[in-house]
């Protein structure tokens, strides 16, 4: 097996992994934003079941809500791809840290400039829209990159449910090269620069968005 | 006839009264003082008026319409009404221009030219349009609440709330403010303001209006009011807050 065979196979898991990783992370964003909105701007009759969710969805492991989804499934006649029990187990997890990422993030959302725009004669979803919304997400955006790394930190289950992400390639190519130390550090090396454009990529939109001149008090140790 | 007519106005908290039967009259043109001290229900005197607080009884006119009770727009008479707050409430997110234009697009429909001309005319109005590209952050206090009486402003309303406009800003700031506030008043905009700020009032107002346990006490000049009044509680405002 020559270098190159190696490089192949490792840059065909890397798309896998990348795969899973995005359609877990975007699941988790728009369920969590949406449970996030709802929680707070109304459906009350819905807020406990949202509540059970959150509560429930972060205190399972992924891999077991993994096996519910893609072994259990089908004995009740559902039948789901791989990639749709990673989002509907790893997907739904995040969504519910991330459900609450959002809520802390509206929390702090000062409550005179929602007063104010409801004294404009605003509506409730126009306040959200208009006021709340946009600087929830900028608040959550530290949140939000926290929780793709645990994302992409937990996308190697993935192979458990047959997807050839980076880390099963590596597992069959150290078996047949027998260089497994220096193939776990190459694939080490790769989710690390994953991680740094990630964090990259938030940074950019972090600074395309700050608001100028904001400066979250701090409390300081001096 | 009056923009405002406040007839008995009752306001509860549970078994706590705030408002316990006020009446007011407020005019076009009017700027109109009312003072008090913390607890003497003068910002739930406001918040009554636009309905960010249910009034509990009573009867509130507004431009010839009563508008109490469920089935009143409350919406529309909120966009009638523009509002000045303590703390500004600026928009942290938008800048000074997008604040002012925010309810011209949203409210008012108009297009983002329309918007943008009307809101720096409203900024000129309030000497700020030269800011009219920063974020509030950036601003000075007075800065901030000049912006946040031309956003008000710029609905056109029939009358301006303020809220405490001046106790979050030191003198200078004050003086900043009730100058603004007395330029609009000879310009015929209509006013209501409520403060403990003897400072402000005496720049803004020869004329106050007195409310102290949910009640108006007195209506009179402050000259009157603060020379040993025979009325023992607005004495011991007086005696506190020109110790102030």
């Amino acid at each position: 097996m020559s270098f190159l065979d190696i490089v192949i196979q490792l840059g065909r898991g890397l798309g896998y992994t990348l795969l899973v990783t995005l359609c877990c992370s975007v699941t988790g964003v728009l369920v969590g934003l949406i449970i996030a909105c709802i929680r707070r701007i109304g459906f009350y009759w819905l807020r406990p079941l949202l509540d059970a969710y959150a509560y429930v969805f972060r205190g399972i492991p992924v891999l077991v809500l993994l096996f519910i989804v893609y072994f259990g499934f089908p004995s009740i006649g559902l039948k789901v791809t791989p990639l749709l029990a990673m989002v509907l187990s790893l997907g739904l997890i995040s969504a519910a840290y991330l459900s609450e990422v959002f809520r802390g993030a509206l929390n702090s959302v000062d409550a005179d400039e929602i007063l104010a725009a409801e004294a404009m004669g605003l509506s409730r979803l126009q306040v959200f829209n208009c006021i709340e919304l946009p600087q929830m997400l900028r608040f959550s955006l530290p949140g939000m990159i926290n929780e793709f790394t645990t994302v992409l930190k937990y996308s190697p289950f993935a192979y458990t449910v047959g997807i050839p992400e980076i880390t099963k390639q590596a597992m069959t190519l150290s078996a047949a090269t027998l260089h497994g130390v220096e193939i776990y550090f190459a694939v080490g090396v790769l989710y690390f620069l994953i991680f740094r454009i990630l964090l990259f990529a938030v940074q950019l939109i972090e600074k395309r968005y700050r608001i100028p001149g904001l400066v979250l008090k701090q409390r300081s140790n001096i | 006839m009056p923009v405002i007519e406040v007839r008995d106005l009752v306001k509860k908290f549970g078994e706590q009264i705030i408002l316990n039967g006020v009446n007011l009259d407020i005019y076009e043109g009017d700027l109109k003082v009312v003072m008090g001290s913390s607890g003497s229900g003068k910002s739930t005197l406001l918040r009554c008026l636009n309905r960010l607080e249910e009034p509990s009884g009573g009867r509130i006119v507004f431009r010839g319409e009563n508008i109490m009770g469920a089935d009143v727009d409350v919406r529309a008479l909120r966009q009638s009404i523009g509002f000045v707050f303590q703390q500004f409430a600026l928009y942290r997110h938008l800048s000074v221009l997008e604040n002012v234009t925010l309810a011209l697009r949203k409210l008012k429909k108009l297009s983002a030219a329309e918007a943008k001309h009307k809101a720096l005319a409203e900024l000129e109005r309030l000497n700020m349009a030269s800011h009219a590209g920063k974020y509030p952050s950036q601003l000075s206090g007075g800065q901030k609440q000049r912006v946040a009486i031309a956003r008000a402003l710029a609905m056109d309303p029939a009358v301006v709330f303020f809220d405490e406009p001046t106790s979050a800003l030191d003198p200078l700031m004050t003086r900043e403010v009730a100058d603004m506030m007395n330029r609009l008043h000879d310009e015929g905009v209509t006013m209501l303001c409520v403060t403990h700020d003897l400072k402000l009032a005496g720049q803004i107002s020869d004329k106050v209006v007195f409310l102290d346990k949910g009640i108006v006490r007195a209506e009179a000049s402050i000259a009157t009011l603060s020379q040993n009044h025979d009325d023992e509680r607005i004495r011991a405002f007086f005696a506190r807050e020109a110790d102030y």
